[in-house]
Protein backbone atom coordinates (compact mmCIF):
# COMPACT_ATOMS: atom_id res chain seq x y z
CA UNK A 1 0.00 0.00 0.00
CA UNK A 2 1.13 3.52 -0.74
CA UNK A 3 1.84 5.86 2.13
CA UNK A 4 -0.78 8.48 2.79
CA UNK A 5 0.54 11.64 1.16
CA UNK A 6 -0.66 14.56 3.24
CA UNK A 7 0.73 17.23 0.91
CA UNK A 8 -1.51 16.13 -1.93
CA UNK A 9 -4.61 16.59 0.18
CA UNK A 10 -3.46 19.69 2.07
CA UNK A 11 -5.68 22.09 0.13
CA UNK A 12 -8.77 19.93 0.56
CA UNK A 13 -8.04 19.43 4.25
CA UNK A 14 -7.66 23.17 4.83
CA UNK A 15 -10.93 23.93 3.03
CA UNK A 16 -12.72 21.22 4.98
CA UNK A 17 -11.30 22.50 8.27
CA UNK A 18 -12.36 26.08 7.52
CA UNK A 19 -15.89 24.90 6.68
CA UNK A 20 -15.98 22.74 9.80
CA UNK A 21 -14.78 25.56 12.08
CA UNK A 22 -17.31 27.96 10.53
CA UNK A 23 -20.13 25.47 11.07
CA UNK A 24 -19.07 24.85 14.68
CA UNK A 25 -18.88 28.61 15.41
CA UNK A 26 -22.28 29.22 13.80
CA UNK A 27 -23.80 26.27 15.63
CA UNK A 28 -22.41 27.42 18.99
CA UNK A 29 -23.49 31.02 18.48
CA UNK A 30 -26.97 30.02 17.36
CA UNK A 31 -29.67 30.97 19.92
CA UNK A 32 -31.14 28.02 21.77
CA UNK A 33 -34.73 26.82 21.55
CA UNK A 34 -35.58 28.55 24.86
CA UNK A 35 -34.07 31.81 23.57
CA UNK A 36 -36.46 31.69 20.65
CA UNK A 37 -39.49 31.14 22.86
CA UNK A 38 -38.40 33.85 25.33
CA UNK A 39 -38.78 36.38 22.51
CA UNK A 40 -42.44 35.67 21.99
CA UNK A 41 -45.07 38.22 22.99
CA UNK A 42 -46.38 38.16 26.62
CA UNK A 43 -49.81 37.08 25.41
CA UNK A 44 -48.39 34.09 23.57
CA UNK A 45 -46.26 33.15 26.57
CA UNK A 46 -49.31 33.23 28.76
CA UNK A 47 -51.18 30.92 26.42
CA UNK A 48 -48.25 28.50 26.29
CA UNK A 49 -48.23 28.44 30.08
CA UNK A 50 -51.94 27.74 30.18
CA UNK A 51 -51.52 25.00 27.55
CA UNK A 52 -48.94 23.30 29.72
CA UNK A 53 -51.49 22.82 32.47
CA UNK A 54 -54.45 21.80 30.34
CA UNK A 55 -55.16 18.92 28.01
CA UNK A 56 -56.61 21.18 25.37
CA UNK A 57 -53.81 22.70 23.31
CA UNK A 58 -54.50 26.02 21.66
CA UNK A 59 -51.01 26.84 20.43
CA UNK A 60 -49.43 24.98 17.52
CA UNK A 61 -45.68 25.06 17.99
CA UNK A 62 -43.20 24.23 15.24
CA UNK A 63 -39.53 24.18 15.99
CA UNK A 64 -36.97 23.45 13.25
CA UNK A 65 -33.30 23.13 14.04
CA UNK A 66 -30.94 23.10 11.06
CA UNK A 67 -27.60 23.01 12.90
CA UNK A 68 -26.54 26.61 12.15
CA UNK A 69 -29.94 28.24 12.02
CA UNK A 70 -33.25 27.55 13.69
CA UNK A 71 -36.84 28.56 13.22
CA UNK A 72 -39.87 28.59 15.47
CA UNK A 73 -43.43 29.21 14.50
CA UNK A 74 -46.28 29.60 16.96
CA UNK A 75 -49.86 30.02 15.97
CA UNK A 76 -53.11 29.84 17.83
CA UNK A 77 -56.54 28.93 16.69
CA UNK A 78 -59.87 29.73 18.25
CA UNK A 79 -61.30 33.09 19.34
CA UNK A 80 -58.08 35.01 19.01
CA UNK A 81 -55.86 34.08 16.07
CA UNK A 82 -52.21 34.91 16.64
CA UNK A 83 -49.21 33.92 14.62
CA UNK A 84 -45.59 34.56 15.50
CA UNK A 85 -42.46 33.36 13.74
CA UNK A 86 -38.83 33.70 14.73
CA UNK A 87 -35.50 32.90 13.16
CA UNK A 88 -32.44 32.37 15.34
CA UNK A 89 -29.02 32.95 13.79
CA UNK A 90 -25.59 34.08 15.05
CA UNK A 91 -26.67 34.80 18.63
CA UNK A 92 -29.67 36.86 17.66
CA UNK A 93 -33.36 36.15 17.35
CA UNK A 94 -35.14 37.83 14.44
CA UNK A 95 -38.89 38.12 14.04
CA UNK A 96 -39.83 36.46 10.77
CA UNK A 97 -43.24 37.80 9.98
CA UNK A 98 -42.39 39.80 6.91
CA UNK A 99 -39.69 40.65 4.36
CA UNK A 100 -36.43 38.81 4.00
CA UNK A 101 -36.63 37.13 7.39
CA UNK A 102 -40.03 35.70 6.52
CA UNK A 103 -38.56 34.06 3.41
CA UNK A 104 -35.52 32.87 5.40
CA UNK A 105 -37.82 31.33 7.99
CA UNK A 106 -39.87 29.62 5.30
CA UNK A 107 -36.75 28.26 3.62
CA UNK A 108 -35.48 26.83 6.92
CA UNK A 109 -38.85 25.23 7.51
CA UNK A 110 -39.12 23.78 3.96
CA UNK A 111 -35.55 22.50 3.96
CA UNK A 112 -36.11 20.90 7.36
CA UNK A 113 -39.17 19.09 6.09
CA UNK A 114 -37.72 18.08 2.72
CA UNK A 115 -34.60 16.66 4.34
CA UNK A 116 -36.88 14.51 6.47
CA UNK A 117 -35.33 15.73 9.74
CA UNK A 118 -36.87 14.24 12.84
CA UNK A 119 -38.59 11.57 10.75
CA UNK A 120 -37.77 7.97 9.85
CA UNK A 121 -36.26 6.72 6.58
CA UNK A 122 -39.61 7.01 4.82
CA UNK A 123 -39.34 10.79 4.54
CA UNK A 124 -37.73 13.39 2.37
CA UNK A 125 -34.11 13.20 1.27
CA UNK A 126 -33.61 10.10 3.43
CA UNK A 127 -36.26 8.30 1.40
CA UNK A 128 -34.75 9.47 -1.89
CA UNK A 129 -31.24 8.36 -0.92
CA UNK A 130 -32.30 5.00 0.55
CA UNK A 131 -34.51 4.22 -2.42
CA UNK A 132 -31.82 5.16 -4.94
CA UNK A 133 -29.06 3.23 -3.19
CA UNK A 134 -31.14 0.06 -2.85
CA UNK A 135 -32.33 0.37 -6.45
CA UNK A 136 -28.84 0.69 -7.91
CA UNK A 137 -27.50 -2.10 -5.66
CA UNK A 138 -30.16 -4.58 -6.79
CA UNK A 139 -30.06 -3.11 -10.30
CA UNK A 140 -26.36 -3.88 -10.73
CA UNK A 141 -26.82 -7.42 -9.36
CA UNK A 142 -29.76 -8.07 -11.68
CA UNK A 143 -27.95 -6.33 -14.52
CA UNK A 144 -24.90 -8.59 -14.13
CA UNK A 145 -27.10 -11.69 -14.32
CA UNK A 146 -28.94 -10.30 -17.36
CA UNK A 147 -25.69 -9.30 -19.08
CA UNK A 148 -24.17 -12.75 -18.56
CA UNK A 149 -27.42 -14.19 -19.93
CA UNK A 150 -27.35 -11.94 -22.93
CA UNK A 151 -23.77 -12.74 -23.95
CA UNK A 152 -24.12 -16.44 -23.14
CA UNK A 153 -23.99 -18.97 -25.95
CA UNK A 154 -27.26 -20.45 -24.74
CA UNK A 155 -29.76 -19.05 -27.25
CA UNK A 156 -32.79 -19.31 -24.95
CA UNK A 157 -31.04 -17.50 -22.08
CA UNK A 158 -29.82 -14.84 -24.45
CA UNK A 159 -33.30 -14.33 -25.93
CA UNK A 160 -34.93 -14.10 -22.49
CA UNK A 161 -32.40 -11.50 -21.32
CA UNK A 162 -32.79 -9.57 -24.55
CA UNK A 163 -36.57 -9.55 -24.24
CA UNK A 164 -36.37 -8.42 -20.61
CA UNK A 165 -34.08 -5.53 -21.48
CA UNK A 166 -36.24 -4.60 -24.48
CA UNK A 167 -39.38 -4.56 -22.34
CA UNK A 168 -38.06 -2.55 -19.41
CA UNK A 169 -36.22 -0.02 -21.52
CA UNK A 170 -39.13 0.35 -23.92
CA UNK A 171 -41.89 1.20 -21.44
CA UNK A 172 -42.30 4.18 -19.09
CA UNK A 173 -40.95 3.73 -15.60
CA UNK A 174 -44.07 5.37 -14.13
CA UNK A 175 -46.33 2.70 -15.64
CA UNK A 176 -43.94 -0.01 -14.47
CA UNK A 177 -44.29 1.45 -10.98
CA UNK A 178 -48.09 1.45 -11.30
CA UNK A 179 -48.04 -2.16 -12.49
CA UNK A 180 -45.95 -3.26 -9.50
CA UNK A 181 -47.95 -1.18 -7.03
CA UNK A 182 -51.50 -1.66 -8.34
CA UNK A 183 -51.70 -4.40 -10.99
CA UNK A 184 -49.63 -7.12 -9.36
CA UNK A 185 -51.40 -6.98 -5.95
CA UNK A 186 -54.72 -6.71 -7.81
CA UNK A 187 -54.03 -9.84 -9.82
CA UNK A 188 -52.79 -11.90 -6.91
CA UNK A 189 -55.18 -10.54 -4.31
CA UNK A 190 -52.89 -8.90 -1.76
CA UNK A 191 -51.91 -5.37 -0.79
CA UNK A 192 -48.41 -4.08 -0.30
CA UNK A 193 -49.23 -2.83 3.20
CA UNK A 194 -49.98 -6.45 4.19
CA UNK A 195 -46.27 -7.14 3.97
CA UNK A 196 -46.02 -5.32 7.30
CA UNK A 197 -48.03 -5.81 10.47
CA UNK A 198 -51.43 -4.17 10.46
CA UNK A 199 -50.71 -2.40 13.76
CA UNK A 200 -47.83 -0.51 12.15
CA UNK A 201 -49.13 3.01 11.36
CA UNK A 202 -46.52 3.34 8.65
CA UNK A 203 -47.41 0.06 6.96
CA UNK A 204 -48.92 1.81 3.94
CA UNK A 205 -45.76 3.84 3.35
CA UNK A 206 -43.49 0.88 3.95
CA UNK A 207 -45.51 -1.21 1.51
CA UNK A 208 -45.30 1.51 -1.11
CA UNK A 209 -41.56 1.78 -0.45
CA UNK A 210 -41.01 -1.95 -1.02
CA UNK A 211 -43.09 -1.77 -4.21
CA UNK A 212 -41.05 1.13 -5.54
CA UNK A 213 -37.70 -0.52 -4.75
CA UNK A 214 -38.89 -3.59 -6.68
CA UNK A 215 -40.20 -1.56 -9.64
CA UNK A 216 -37.13 0.66 -9.84
CA UNK A 217 -34.68 -2.24 -9.41
CA UNK A 218 -36.40 -4.22 -12.18
CA UNK A 219 -36.12 -1.19 -14.43
CA UNK A 220 -32.58 -0.28 -13.42
CA UNK A 221 -31.52 -3.90 -13.99
CA UNK A 222 -32.28 -3.49 -17.69
CA UNK A 223 -30.10 -0.41 -17.97
CA UNK A 224 -27.34 -1.90 -15.80
CA UNK A 225 -27.37 -5.00 -18.00
CA UNK A 226 -26.27 -2.88 -20.94
CA UNK A 227 -23.61 -1.19 -18.77
CA UNK A 228 -22.22 -4.54 -17.59
CA UNK A 229 -22.44 -6.09 -21.06
CA UNK A 230 -20.52 -3.28 -22.73
CA UNK A 231 -17.91 -3.33 -19.94
CA UNK A 232 -17.40 -7.09 -20.32
CA UNK A 233 -17.20 -6.84 -24.10
CA UNK A 234 -14.64 -4.05 -23.85
CA UNK A 235 -12.18 -6.46 -22.22
CA UNK A 236 -9.47 -7.60 -24.63
CA UNK A 237 -10.20 -10.98 -26.25
CA UNK A 238 -6.68 -12.03 -25.29
CA UNK A 239 -7.78 -12.21 -21.66
CA UNK A 240 -10.34 -14.91 -22.49
CA UNK A 241 -7.74 -16.77 -24.54
CA UNK A 242 -5.08 -16.59 -21.84
CA UNK A 243 -7.55 -17.90 -19.25
CA UNK A 244 -8.68 -20.68 -21.58
CA UNK A 245 -5.11 -21.65 -22.40
CA UNK A 246 -4.46 -21.97 -18.65
CA UNK A 247 -7.38 -24.38 -18.38
CA UNK A 248 -9.87 -22.10 -16.64
CA UNK A 249 -13.54 -22.80 -17.16
CA UNK A 250 -15.95 -20.18 -18.50
CA UNK A 251 -17.26 -19.52 -15.01
CA UNK A 252 -13.75 -19.17 -13.52
CA UNK A 253 -12.72 -16.89 -16.38
CA UNK A 254 -15.75 -14.68 -15.82
CA UNK A 255 -15.64 -14.45 -12.03
CA UNK A 256 -11.87 -14.21 -11.59
CA UNK A 257 -10.58 -12.49 -14.72
CA UNK A 258 -13.23 -10.70 -16.74
CA UNK A 259 -15.73 -9.30 -14.22
CA UNK A 260 -13.07 -7.86 -11.83
CA UNK A 261 -11.60 -5.99 -14.80
CA UNK A 262 -15.03 -4.87 -15.99
CA UNK A 263 -15.91 -3.37 -12.61
CA UNK A 264 -13.60 -0.41 -13.05
CA UNK A 265 -14.94 0.30 -16.52
CA UNK A 266 -18.49 0.09 -15.19
CA UNK A 267 -18.08 2.68 -12.43
CA UNK A 268 -18.51 5.88 -14.50
CA UNK A 269 -21.65 4.47 -16.11
CA UNK A 270 -23.03 3.14 -12.83
CA UNK A 271 -22.44 6.61 -11.36
CA UNK A 272 -24.49 8.00 -14.23
CA UNK A 273 -27.22 5.44 -13.64
CA UNK A 274 -27.23 6.33 -9.94
CA UNK A 275 -27.91 9.98 -10.73
CA UNK A 276 -30.64 9.02 -13.21
CA UNK A 277 -32.33 6.83 -10.60
CA UNK A 278 -31.98 9.59 -8.01
CA UNK A 279 -34.06 11.85 -10.22
CA UNK A 280 -36.42 9.09 -11.37
CA UNK A 281 -37.10 8.39 -7.70
CA UNK A 282 -39.25 11.53 -7.69
CA UNK A 283 -41.87 9.45 -9.52
CA UNK A 284 -42.86 7.93 -6.17
CA UNK A 285 -45.02 11.04 -5.69
CA UNK A 286 -47.53 9.10 -7.83
CA UNK A 287 -47.96 6.50 -5.09
CA UNK A 288 -47.86 9.16 -2.38
CA UNK A 289 -44.53 8.35 -0.81
CA UNK A 290 -43.13 11.42 0.93
CA UNK A 291 -39.93 12.06 -0.97
CA UNK A 292 -38.39 15.50 -1.64
CA UNK A 293 -40.60 16.06 -4.66
CA UNK A 294 -43.86 15.06 -2.94
CA UNK A 295 -43.11 17.23 0.08
CA UNK A 296 -42.27 20.27 -2.06
CA UNK A 297 -45.44 19.74 -4.08
CA UNK A 298 -47.49 19.46 -0.89
CA UNK A 299 -45.99 22.65 0.54
CA UNK A 300 -46.74 24.40 -2.74
CA UNK A 301 -50.38 23.31 -2.69
CA UNK A 302 -51.12 23.80 1.01
CA UNK A 303 -49.15 26.99 1.68
CA UNK A 304 -49.09 28.50 -1.76
CA UNK A 305 -45.36 29.03 -1.63
CA UNK A 306 -43.87 29.09 -5.08
CA UNK A 307 -40.35 29.45 -3.66
CA UNK A 308 -40.29 25.95 -2.20
CA UNK A 309 -38.87 24.39 -5.38
CA UNK A 310 -35.61 26.31 -5.08
CA UNK A 311 -34.41 24.57 -1.87
CA UNK A 312 -35.73 21.33 -3.43
CA UNK A 313 -33.42 21.77 -6.41
CA UNK A 314 -30.50 22.66 -4.17
CA UNK A 315 -31.02 19.54 -2.05
CA UNK A 316 -31.04 17.37 -5.20
CA UNK A 317 -27.86 19.07 -6.43
CA UNK A 318 -26.07 18.54 -3.12
CA UNK A 319 -26.97 14.84 -3.09
CA UNK A 320 -25.79 14.47 -6.70
CA UNK A 321 -22.53 16.26 -5.95
CA UNK A 322 -21.87 14.08 -2.91
CA UNK A 323 -22.43 10.80 -4.73
CA UNK A 324 -20.50 12.03 -7.76
CA UNK A 325 -17.56 12.60 -5.41
CA UNK A 326 -17.96 9.14 -3.83
CA UNK A 327 -18.04 7.37 -7.22
CA UNK A 328 -15.01 9.34 -8.33
CA UNK A 329 -13.08 8.09 -5.28
CA UNK A 330 -14.21 4.50 -5.90
CA UNK A 331 -13.07 4.72 -9.51
CA UNK A 332 -9.63 5.97 -8.44
CA UNK A 333 -9.36 3.15 -5.95
CA UNK A 334 -10.09 0.56 -8.62
CA UNK A 335 -7.56 2.11 -11.01
CA UNK A 336 -4.47 1.17 -9.02
CA UNK A 337 -3.28 -1.33 -11.61
CA UNK A 338 -3.56 0.96 -14.62
CA UNK B 1 -0.75 -41.25 -17.07
CA UNK B 2 1.37 -43.53 -19.20
CA UNK B 3 4.66 -42.33 -20.56
CA UNK B 4 4.60 -44.94 -23.27
CA UNK B 5 3.95 -42.91 -26.33
CA UNK B 6 5.76 -42.26 -29.53
CA UNK B 7 4.62 -38.72 -30.23
CA UNK B 8 3.65 -36.21 -27.63
CA UNK B 9 1.73 -34.32 -30.27
CA UNK B 10 0.64 -35.30 -33.74
CA UNK B 11 -1.66 -33.78 -36.33
CA UNK B 12 -3.05 -35.41 -39.45
CA UNK B 13 -4.59 -33.53 -42.33
CA UNK B 14 -5.49 -30.52 -40.23
CA UNK B 15 -7.27 -27.82 -42.18
CA UNK B 16 -9.00 -24.65 -41.15
CA UNK B 17 -11.29 -22.40 -43.08
CA UNK B 18 -12.56 -18.93 -42.19
CA UNK B 19 -15.55 -18.60 -44.50
CA UNK B 20 -14.17 -19.05 -48.00
CA UNK B 21 -10.59 -18.39 -46.90
CA UNK B 22 -8.58 -21.55 -46.43
CA UNK B 23 -5.96 -20.78 -43.81
CA UNK B 24 -4.65 -24.28 -43.17
CA UNK B 25 -4.57 -26.95 -45.82
CA UNK B 26 -3.67 -30.44 -44.76
CA UNK B 27 -1.02 -29.82 -42.10
CA UNK B 28 0.76 -32.91 -40.79
CA UNK B 29 3.18 -32.71 -37.92
CA UNK B 30 4.60 -35.11 -35.37
CA UNK B 31 6.41 -33.91 -32.28
CA UNK B 32 8.51 -36.12 -30.04
CA UNK B 33 9.12 -35.39 -26.40
CA UNK B 34 11.96 -32.95 -25.89
CA UNK B 35 11.96 -31.67 -29.42
CA UNK B 36 12.27 -27.97 -30.13
CA UNK B 37 10.52 -27.02 -33.32
CA UNK B 38 10.45 -23.59 -34.89
CA UNK B 39 7.85 -22.65 -37.44
CA UNK B 40 8.88 -19.88 -39.79
CA UNK B 41 7.28 -18.37 -42.83
CA UNK B 42 5.68 -15.25 -44.29
CA UNK B 43 2.83 -13.59 -42.46
CA UNK B 44 -0.59 -14.92 -43.33
CA UNK B 45 0.81 -18.39 -43.83
CA UNK B 46 -1.35 -19.82 -41.02
CA UNK B 47 1.44 -20.35 -38.48
CA UNK B 48 -0.39 -18.77 -35.58
CA UNK B 49 -3.71 -20.33 -36.53
CA UNK B 50 -2.07 -23.75 -36.54
CA UNK B 51 -0.58 -23.20 -33.09
CA UNK B 52 -3.88 -21.88 -31.73
CA UNK B 53 -5.85 -24.78 -33.13
CA UNK B 54 -3.59 -27.19 -31.23
CA UNK B 55 -4.84 -25.98 -27.87
CA UNK B 56 -8.38 -25.39 -29.06
CA UNK B 57 -8.38 -21.61 -29.23
CA UNK B 58 -9.46 -22.18 -32.83
CA UNK B 59 -11.71 -25.03 -33.93
CA UNK B 60 -10.24 -26.88 -36.88
CA UNK B 61 -12.47 -27.53 -39.88
CA UNK B 62 -11.20 -31.04 -40.40
CA UNK B 63 -8.33 -33.29 -39.43
CA UNK B 64 -7.11 -35.25 -36.45
CA UNK B 65 -5.14 -34.13 -33.43
CA UNK B 66 -3.39 -36.72 -31.26
CA UNK B 67 -1.92 -36.01 -27.86
CA UNK B 68 0.31 -38.74 -26.43
CA UNK B 69 -0.87 -41.02 -29.24
CA UNK B 70 -4.47 -40.70 -28.11
CA UNK B 71 -6.97 -39.35 -30.58
CA UNK B 72 -7.79 -36.04 -28.95
CA UNK B 73 -10.06 -34.61 -31.61
CA UNK B 74 -11.26 -35.68 -35.03
CA UNK B 75 -13.31 -33.32 -37.13
CA UNK B 76 -14.59 -33.48 -40.68
CA UNK B 77 -16.37 -30.64 -42.48
CA UNK B 78 -16.77 -28.58 -39.32
CA UNK B 79 -18.35 -31.47 -37.42
CA UNK B 80 -16.75 -33.33 -34.56
CA UNK B 81 -16.49 -36.98 -35.51
CA UNK B 82 -14.68 -38.24 -32.47
CA UNK B 83 -13.16 -36.78 -29.35
CA UNK B 84 -12.07 -37.67 -25.86
CA UNK B 85 -14.47 -37.19 -22.95
CA UNK B 86 -14.43 -33.66 -21.63
CA UNK B 87 -12.49 -34.25 -18.40
CA UNK B 88 -9.82 -36.24 -20.22
CA UNK B 89 -9.61 -33.53 -22.86
CA UNK B 90 -9.16 -30.88 -20.18
CA UNK B 91 -6.43 -32.95 -18.54
CA UNK B 92 -4.48 -33.22 -21.77
CA UNK B 93 -4.98 -29.55 -22.64
CA UNK B 94 -3.32 -28.63 -19.35
CA UNK B 95 -0.19 -30.30 -20.69
CA UNK B 96 0.10 -27.46 -23.19
CA UNK B 97 1.33 -24.06 -22.05
CA UNK B 98 0.79 -21.11 -24.32
CA UNK B 99 2.69 -17.83 -24.66
CA UNK B 100 1.03 -15.12 -26.70
CA UNK B 101 2.39 -12.41 -28.92
CA UNK B 102 0.72 -9.73 -26.80
CA UNK B 103 1.47 -11.35 -23.40
CA UNK B 104 -2.16 -11.26 -22.20
CA UNK B 105 -1.19 -11.01 -18.56
CA UNK B 106 -4.09 -10.31 -16.22
CA UNK B 107 -3.72 -6.57 -15.60
CA UNK B 108 -5.63 -6.53 -12.31
CA UNK B 109 -3.32 -9.05 -10.67
CA UNK B 110 0.31 -8.68 -9.64
CA UNK B 111 2.99 -10.70 -11.39
CA UNK B 112 3.00 -13.26 -8.58
CA UNK B 113 -0.79 -13.53 -8.61
CA UNK B 114 -0.70 -13.96 -12.38
CA UNK B 115 1.64 -16.91 -12.00
CA UNK B 116 -0.27 -18.47 -9.09
CA UNK B 117 -3.81 -17.98 -10.41
CA UNK B 118 -4.25 -21.07 -12.60
CA UNK B 119 -2.52 -23.66 -10.38
CA UNK B 120 -4.69 -22.57 -7.45
CA UNK B 121 -7.96 -22.18 -9.33
CA UNK B 122 -7.67 -24.93 -11.94
CA UNK B 123 -5.50 -27.53 -10.25
CA UNK B 124 -6.69 -26.70 -6.72
CA UNK B 125 -3.15 -26.73 -5.39
CA UNK B 126 -2.28 -25.28 -2.01
CA UNK B 127 -1.53 -21.58 -2.07
CA UNK B 128 1.76 -21.83 -0.16
CA UNK B 129 3.12 -24.57 -2.43
CA UNK B 130 2.18 -22.64 -5.55
CA UNK B 131 3.69 -19.43 -4.28
CA UNK B 132 6.95 -21.15 -3.48
CA UNK B 133 7.11 -22.66 -6.96
CA UNK B 134 6.03 -19.37 -8.55
CA UNK B 135 8.88 -17.54 -6.86
CA UNK B 136 11.35 -20.11 -8.14
CA UNK B 137 9.98 -19.65 -11.64
CA UNK B 138 10.14 -15.86 -11.36
CA UNK B 139 13.73 -16.16 -10.25
CA UNK B 140 14.42 -18.33 -13.27
CA UNK B 141 13.07 -15.68 -15.63
CA UNK B 142 14.79 -12.91 -13.65
CA UNK B 143 11.68 -11.22 -12.28
CA UNK B 144 11.69 -12.09 -8.60
CA UNK B 145 12.08 -8.42 -7.65
CA UNK B 146 8.99 -7.57 -9.69
CA UNK B 147 6.75 -10.17 -8.07
CA UNK B 148 4.46 -7.64 -6.43
CA UNK B 149 4.24 -5.19 -9.32
CA UNK B 150 1.26 -4.90 -11.62
CA UNK B 151 1.94 -5.83 -15.26
CA UNK B 152 1.38 -2.25 -16.44
CA UNK B 153 4.56 -1.25 -14.60
CA UNK B 154 6.72 -3.74 -16.46
CA UNK B 155 8.44 -3.39 -19.82
CA UNK B 156 7.26 -5.57 -22.69
CA UNK B 157 10.15 -7.96 -22.25
CA UNK B 158 9.47 -8.33 -18.53
CA UNK B 159 5.78 -8.90 -19.22
CA UNK B 160 6.57 -11.62 -21.71
CA UNK B 161 8.92 -13.33 -19.25
CA UNK B 162 6.21 -13.14 -16.61
CA UNK B 163 3.82 -14.72 -19.12
CA UNK B 164 6.31 -17.55 -19.69
CA UNK B 165 6.54 -18.10 -15.92
CA UNK B 166 2.74 -18.13 -15.75
CA UNK B 167 2.52 -20.85 -18.41
CA UNK B 168 5.29 -22.88 -16.75
CA UNK B 169 3.54 -22.77 -13.38
CA UNK B 170 1.04 -25.31 -14.71
CA UNK B 171 3.92 -27.76 -15.29
CA UNK B 172 3.11 -28.31 -18.95
CA UNK B 173 4.79 -31.01 -21.04
CA UNK B 174 4.87 -28.85 -24.12
CA UNK B 175 5.11 -25.12 -24.59
CA UNK B 176 3.57 -23.28 -27.51
CA UNK B 177 5.06 -19.87 -28.35
CA UNK B 178 3.06 -17.66 -30.67
CA UNK B 179 5.52 -15.03 -31.97
CA UNK B 180 6.64 -14.25 -28.41
CA UNK B 181 9.04 -11.47 -29.42
CA UNK B 182 7.12 -9.79 -32.24
CA UNK B 183 5.52 -7.15 -30.03
CA UNK B 184 8.77 -6.22 -28.29
CA UNK B 185 11.23 -3.40 -28.78
CA UNK B 186 14.41 -4.79 -30.38
CA UNK B 187 16.57 -4.29 -27.28
CA UNK B 188 14.15 -6.32 -25.15
CA UNK B 189 14.04 -9.35 -27.43
CA UNK B 190 17.31 -10.80 -26.11
CA UNK B 191 16.10 -11.37 -22.53
CA UNK B 192 13.03 -13.26 -23.68
CA UNK B 193 15.03 -15.38 -26.14
CA UNK B 194 17.54 -16.23 -23.39
CA UNK B 195 14.75 -17.51 -21.17
CA UNK B 196 13.42 -19.60 -24.06
CA UNK B 197 16.91 -20.94 -24.77
CA UNK B 198 17.36 -22.04 -21.17
CA UNK B 199 13.98 -23.68 -21.32
CA UNK B 200 14.94 -25.58 -24.46
CA UNK B 201 18.19 -26.70 -22.87
CA UNK B 202 16.33 -28.00 -19.84
CA UNK B 203 14.56 -30.47 -22.13
CA UNK B 204 11.17 -28.82 -22.58
CA UNK B 205 9.23 -29.75 -25.69
CA UNK B 206 8.68 -26.50 -27.56
CA UNK B 207 6.79 -25.36 -30.59
CA UNK B 208 7.67 -21.78 -31.55
CA UNK B 209 6.24 -19.63 -34.24
CA UNK B 210 8.97 -17.06 -34.64
CA UNK B 211 10.63 -14.52 -36.88
CA UNK B 212 13.90 -14.73 -34.97
CA UNK B 213 15.99 -16.68 -37.45
CA UNK B 214 19.08 -16.58 -35.24
CA UNK B 215 17.13 -18.24 -32.44
CA UNK B 216 15.66 -20.86 -34.78
CA UNK B 217 19.07 -21.65 -36.15
CA UNK B 218 20.71 -22.00 -32.76
CA UNK B 219 18.06 -23.71 -30.69
CA UNK B 220 15.70 -25.63 -32.96
CA UNK B 221 16.00 -29.35 -33.58
CA UNK B 222 13.75 -28.98 -36.56
CA UNK B 223 12.57 -26.00 -38.58
CA UNK B 224 9.31 -25.99 -40.49
CA UNK B 225 8.73 -23.54 -43.29
CA UNK B 226 5.07 -22.77 -43.71
CA UNK B 227 3.46 -20.84 -46.55
CA UNK B 228 -0.12 -20.57 -47.78
CA UNK B 229 -1.44 -22.96 -45.17
CA UNK B 230 0.89 -25.88 -45.78
CA UNK B 231 4.28 -26.95 -44.53
CA UNK B 232 6.31 -26.60 -47.71
CA UNK B 233 9.62 -27.65 -46.28
CA UNK B 234 11.01 -29.07 -43.09
CA UNK B 235 14.43 -30.12 -41.90
CA UNK B 236 17.26 -29.35 -39.53
CA UNK B 237 18.19 -25.66 -39.21
CA UNK B 238 21.29 -26.46 -41.24
CA UNK B 239 19.27 -27.83 -44.14
CA UNK B 240 16.71 -25.05 -44.14
CA UNK B 241 19.00 -22.09 -43.68
CA UNK B 242 22.03 -23.07 -45.72
CA UNK B 243 20.52 -25.22 -48.39
CA UNK B 244 16.79 -24.73 -48.83
CA UNK B 245 15.35 -27.00 -51.48
CA UNK B 246 12.10 -25.26 -52.20
CA UNK B 247 11.98 -22.05 -54.22
CA UNK B 248 9.46 -20.44 -51.84
CA UNK B 249 11.73 -20.99 -48.83
CA UNK B 250 14.72 -19.60 -50.65
CA UNK B 251 12.84 -16.45 -51.63
CA UNK B 252 11.61 -15.94 -48.08
CA UNK B 253 15.03 -16.37 -46.53
CA UNK B 254 16.62 -14.11 -49.12
CA UNK B 255 14.11 -11.38 -48.41
CA UNK B 256 14.66 -11.35 -44.63
CA UNK B 257 18.33 -12.18 -44.17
Amino acid sequence: MKKFDIKKYLKTIIILCVILVAVVILAVLKPSETDLFKNTSPEMQKMIEQDANSTRKRVTVTYNNLLIINYASLSTSGAKVMSEKYVGFLGKVYPADKGGMKITGQMVNYTYRMLGCGENLMHGAKLTITLTTLTVLFGVLLGTILALGKISKNKILSKISGAYIFFFRGTPLLIQLFVVYFTVPGMFGFAWRDVFSSSDPEAVFKGAFVASVIAFALNSGAYCAEIVRSAIQSIDKGQFEAAKALGMTYRQTMTRIIIPQSVRRMIPNVSNEFIMVLKDASLVFAISLMDITTISKNIMTSEGSYLVFIPALIIYLLITAFFGFVFNKIEKKFSVYE
Amino acid sequence: MSDNYEYILKTEHVSKRFGSLEVLKDVNLSVKKGEVICIIGPSGAGKSTFLRSLNQLEKITSGKIFIRDELFLHRENDRTVDKLPKDKQQELLLEMGMVFQRFNLFPHKTVLQNVCEAPIVVKKEKKEDVEKRAKQLLEKVGLLDKADEYPSRLSGGQQQRAAIARALAMNPEIMLFDEPTSALDPELVGDVLNVMKELAESGMTMLCVTHEMGFAREVADRVLFMADGIITEEGTPEEIFTNPKVERTRNFLNSIL
